[in-house]
Formats: C-alpha cells, structure tokens, sequence
C-alpha cells in the first residue's frame, strides 16, 4: 500500500469534520498530540501495592550499585527525590559527606558529654546551661576518644546502627562503678546488660526499651522518616530497620509504614496523591506540569501539578493568589453580586436558573444578555464584549478613594464573571435533568427516537467542558498587565464566551433536525477553547 | 496512681543531693510529679535580686515528652506572656528524652540572662525590647522589684 492511500484513509477517519477542517489537521492530531492539544497529559493511576513495587524496583536498583541495606538506600533516594543516578553519583564522589548531609551520620564524630546522667555531676553547671540553651552552637567541651572512621569500602557492610556499643566513650566514662557488661540507660536511669542497648552512627547509646518507646511516641505524633536520634542536639536519622526492630506493636509498625509510605510518595515528583476523599489511588506522571489528571479510581480531576482543581490556562500561583483573593473578599463581592437581577425592559425581578447568560423575559419577550443587561441583538457577532473589563485610562491621576473604588469594581468585574459560570456549572446537573426530561417527552410524542436525540448529551458535556475552561480565564485576566497582549487574550476571551453562549442557547432549543448546526457549533466552540490554550497555556518543560 | 519511674526517682534524688546554684526544685508531698520551683534571677541581669516562683510537671510519657513548665510570678520578659508560659524550643520540638528537669531549669534561668525578642511570646514586651532596649529594661527592673522580691 502506497504512502497516499494511507493518507487518504487517515482522511477518511475523521469524516465528521467539514471541508474547512482538513484531515491536515487530524492527521497531525494522530501522529504527535503532544504538539496539537495543549491539554494533552501522559499520566497512569496506580494503587498503593503498585507503588510499592515502584519503589522497591529503586531500592533494590540501588542496593545492588552500591551494597547498602535497603533502609539506607530508601533514606538516600528519599533524600534526593528518588533519582538513582544522583545518590549513585554523590556516594561515589564523597561518600562520607552523602551520609553527613542524609543525616545518616553525625557531622563530626563525638558524643556530648551532658548526655549521660551521671556526667552531668562531673560537668559544670555553667556548661550544661550552655549545652541547655538553645544557642546552635555546639558545646566546646568535647572529648574525642574514640573516633569511628569509616571509609567508603567498608560502607557496603556497615549497618546503620549498633547494638551494644563498646566504642563509645561513654561507656567506659559514666559506669565506672558498674561492670564492664552492664550500662546505665540515661533516659530511664536503669542499669542493664550491654546487649539491651542500641546506637545510632553517633554512638548516642540508650536501652531498647526506651527506643521503643520514644519511637511510638514519634510515630503518635506522625512522625516517621524524621524521626532523629534522642540525645539533645543530635540530629542523626533513625533509619527505618531500627524502628522495625524495636517497635514491637503491630497498630504502630502499621501506622509507622503508612506514614513513611506518605513520606516518600511525597518526596517522589513523579507522584502525587489523588485528593479526592478517602481515595487510594496515587497518580504517576513523567512529566510535572500544571495539567489535568482524572482519577480513574474516584473521578476526581486535579492539577497534577499543585493538587488543586484543574485551573488551565491560570498557573498554580497565580490561581492560588485568586483563590486567596476570594476567599478574603468573598462576603462582600456575595453581597453585590446578588443572585437576582432586574430585566433591563420591563424591570420584573428574575432569577437565574439555567446556564445560558442569552435571557429572555418571560414577562416582556425581551433579549438581553445576563452580564451586561445590554440588548441580545449586539451579541451575535464578534463584537460580544462583555468579559472585557474597560479600565479608566485616567485612574493615575485620580484620587486615593477613587483608586481604590476602580480597584474594587475591576475586582468585582472578574469575580462576578468567574462566580456567574462557576453557578453556570453547578447548574448543569439541573440543565442535564431537564434535557433528559425533554428528550423523553418528545420521544413519546414519536418525534425522534431515543437515540436519535443521544447527540444532546455529547453537546451538555462539551459545554461543560468549554465552560470549566472559561471560568478560569476570568483570574488569568484579572493578574494580567493591561497590553496588547491581554487585548488580545480578552479577544480570544470573549469570543470563546460568545460561541458557548450561542451553543448553550442551541442546546436547550435543539430538534433532531438541528444537528448538523449543533454539531458544527460544538465544534467552533471546541476550536474556540483550544487556540486559547494553546496560546496562553504555555506548556511548561 | 502508678508507680514513680524509676528515672523520676534518681532525678528527684539528684535534684535534692545536689542543687543547682540559683535553682531550688521540691517535689510536692501529695504529687511527685508535680515540683514547686524557685528560680533567683542571675546576677547582670534586670531580673537580678529577684525570686521568681514556678510549677514544674512530668507528663505521664515523661521523658519521652517535654515537662510542663510555667512562671507563677509575674515577669517581664519578651519570651514570657502574662500567663506565665514559657517560649523555649527545649519545651517544645527540641526537647529530647536525654534532657532532664535540672537541665530545663537550667536553660530557664539562661533565657533570663538572655532574652530573645526575635522569638517573642508576649507581643508588646517584645516589641519594646526591640524599639527601646533601656526602657524594656527598666521595666523588667521595675516588675522584678514589684512582683519578685519578698519584703
């Protein structure tokens, strides 16, 4: 089969399009989404146990490079967000500093004296208050006995903690009138064999039964790959095999994995978990950018790249500044956007309760347009205006007050609109009733058969979908410099408003015999929405 | 009630065989979690002369968490508000098992040779200690003399 055959099918594929639509276009759509559709997103919804898996693949990938314990190695790449190749890199570089910097180790290698119980006696009360305050500055009088050394060859062996540490200083120093085999714990002041006791890399040495303890206090309070070495001032990480070991209660081993499992979805970037309630399910996308994610578990569409609701073409800082924003001003912008409004004609009181801002008086027949109150018959065309704000060229040289009046109602100008079509969208479950509800009505009337009318649904869903995107135009809008370049995004702006408007209208006048139009609208609507996004939604690398 | 722990026991012991200078802790005689504590305020300091009562209590998980600690005198100091507690990381995400009742009282009476007003607990004192140093020390002076020496 020839190349231009194939084109000729690939045409063939999308036969809905009119002529105007050429199959160029589909088939670019084909070959790379990636560069046609600005909203395009690679992403897979995975469950607990498969990120599990996930990350276990790292670990292992990187106990296998470097012969560490998988606890260690789960420490290094929660540390460096789960790239292999840097930990890898680090740790072949300078590995001591790696382990410093991980807090695997202490950054130098000798035990505070106002550790023990029994040392405090010996030391003066002026150094202990010095090593009590909370000043950072180490305490000066430090005696390095005992130095552990490690060099990186020997690190593939080395567990990152000890049992029974006979190199400590402080051992020796504090028991002195106990046997060699028995230690004092300085936290519960019990003397015990040597074998009950455990250190980290610091050599900080305490009983089990006080690790234990200290660890589901930890864990109580949902701390889990933090939780750090008891003795004061010491920052040394407790790395997960010791806190396994120790703790014995299964509700806290469970709570301490759920936890550090939350801890490293977090610090992993290609993840993120889905915020709808009580979800399970973890997203994974290789690339992190402000796109839409939908849950296939739960539904729920978020910004995969700030969690929150998908707010193209706003960015994440920019939607969460307006949200701030709303949330301050909310009260008084519910105030003067009231939910009713009087017809410009005939001023009867009329609330709003379907989506289409295209009103029509029940009263006096009139059209008028529910944003602007101005006559329908100057909505048709491309001259549809109202989602522009008109600022007053003059405002630089007006008052303080009036200023701040001019801020206000630009304010109020983008609220009301973002407001209007957030209700829009609420409303559409209602809109939807209704159609379901007219559909069967004409269908028992013999005018078309049910599916005959299926196209309806499609039209209510595109709708929704053009809206969404229109209602965060209005905070884009409003965090934008006046120019040529928000005139241009207001033009877009506007005319993506004006064909939802003409299609919503159509949608809840349809026949059968409407097809071809609604269909073609659909599409206008479509377009409408994408060349706004794609320039002004920059995909980000 | 349950038993003392036993590193409740030696601490006490400690507390009461070998005081700290400046620092007098007594456990009460119907709660021995629960310490009456004196605290002298250190020499060079506006707090100086002054006797500055406070109650000290172990929390059941003591030592895995922090003691509670509050001033019962009045003092003026930008790391103390009006109820008497205390603003020290020590007492709060600092605070490490090893650490002990007299190394608490210790670091207390350090705050009062060292205030922070950079951290501050009571806003106004705070703000004064920063614009006016002479005047938020003069105060201090004036509440120790006040509220802190007994006639």
């Amino acid at each position: 089969m020839s190349a231009d055959s194939d084109m000729e099918y690939s045409d063939n594929d999308c036969e809905y399009d009119d002529y105007y639509n050429s199959g160029e276009d589909c088939d670019v759509e084909h070959l790379d989404p990636k560069k046609t559709d600005p909203e395009y997103f690679e992403y897979e919804c995975l469950t607990v146990e498969e990120v599990e898996k996930l990350l276990n693949e790292s670990v292992e990938k990187l106990n296998t490079i470097l012969q560490i314990t998988p606890s260690l190695a789960k420490v290094l790449l929660l540390e460096h967000q789960w790239i292999n190749q840097v930990v890898v890199d680090k740790y072949r570089q300078n590995a001591n500093s790696l382990l410093v910097e991980t807090r695997i180790k202490p950054a130098c290698n000798n035990t505070d004296p106002s550790l023990e119980v029994e040392n405090v006696a010996a030391t003066t009360s002026a150094a202990a208050a010095a090593a009590a305050t909370e000043s950072s500055s180490t305490s000066s009088p430090t005696t390095t006995t005992t130095t552990v050394v490690v060099t990186p060859q020997s690190l593939g062996t080395l567990s990152t903690y000890s049992k029974s540490p006979t190199t400590t200083p402080t051992t020796s120093n504090s028991s002195s009138s106990l046997s060699r085999s028995q230690m004092m714990c300085p936290v519960c002041a019990t003397v015990q064999q040597g074998d009950k006791f455990y250190s980290l890399s610091c050599g900080h040495s305490f009983c089990k039964d006080c690790w234990s303890m200290y660890f589901e206090t930890q864990i109580f309070l949902g701390i889990s790959t933090q939780i750090g070495c008891m003795a004061q001032m010491c920052n040394v990480r407790v790395p997960e095999d010791l806190v396994l070991t120790l703790v014995t209660r299964a509700v806290m081993r469970e709570k301490y994995q759920q936890f550090a499992f939350k801890d490293y979805v977090k610090s992993h970037p290609e993840l993120r978990f889905c915020p709808g309630p009580n979800c399970q399910i973890i997203v994974r996308s290789r690339e992190i950018a402000a796109k839409r994610a939908v849950c296939t578990a739960c539904g729920t569409s978020f910004c995969f790249k700030c969690g929150m609701d998908y707010h193209a073409p706003t960015d994440c800082q920019v939607i969460r500044k307006w949200l701030t924003k709303c949330a301050d001003d909310s009260e008084t912008a519910n105030y003067i956007s009231a939910n009713t409004k009087d017809c410009p004609k005939c001023h009867i009181c009329i609330e709003k309760n379907g989506g289409c801002n295209h009103m029509q008086c029940f009263n006096c027949k009139y059209d008028f347009c529910w944003m602007c109150l101005g006559d329908w018959k100057t909505h048709g065309s491309e001259y549809y205006e109202c989602s522009r704000y008109k600022d007053n060229p003059n405002i630089a040289n007006e008052s303080v007050h009036v200023q701040a009046r001019e801020a206000l109602k630009k304010y109020l100008h983008y609220y009301e609109r973002w407001e209007n079509h957030s209700k829009s969208m609420q409303l559409e479950q209602q809109t939807l009733d209704r159609l379901r509800q007219r559909i069967n009505e004409k269908v028992m009337k013999g005018r078309g058969t049910w599916i005959d009318w299926q196209y309806l649904f499609n039209a209510a869903a595109l709708l929704a979908k053009c809206r969404y995107t229109l209602q965060y135009t209005y905070p884009y809008a409003y965090f934008m410099e006046s120019g040529s370049r928000k005139d241009l995004f207001e033009y877009q702006q506007a005319q993506l408003e004006a064909e939802i408007e003409n299609l919503s209208w159509k949608i809840e006048r349809a026949e059968t015999t409407d097809l071809g139009d609604l269909e073609n609208q659909m599409d206008i609507a479509e377009k409408r929405r994408t060349t706004l996004l794609k320039d002004f939604f920059p995909v980000e690398a | 009630m349950s038993s003392l722990p036993r590193r409740i026991i030696k601490e006490t012991q400690r507390l009461m065989q070998e005081p700290v200078p400046g620092i007098n802790a007594i456990p009460d005689e119907n709660n021995a979690r629960y310490f009456h504590v004196i605290v002298t305020g250190p020499t060079d300091s506006p707090f100086e002369g002054g006797i500055f009562k406070l109650e000290l209590f172990l929390p059941e998980d003591y030592p895995m968490s922090a003691p509670k600690v509050r001033f019962i005198t009045k003092i003026y100091h930008p790391n103390i508000d009006r109820l008497g507690r205390i603003c020290l990381d020590v007492l709060k995400d600092k605070w490490s098992p090893a650490l002990q009742i007299r190394t608490i009282l210790l670091s207390i009476q350090a705050l009062l040779s060292a205030p922070n007003p950079d951290d501050p607990l009571a806003n106004d004192v705070a703000e004064l200690w920063k614009v006016n140093e002479a005047e938020a020390i003069k105060n201090a002076r004036e509440w120790t003399q006040k509220y802190a020496v007994e006639d």
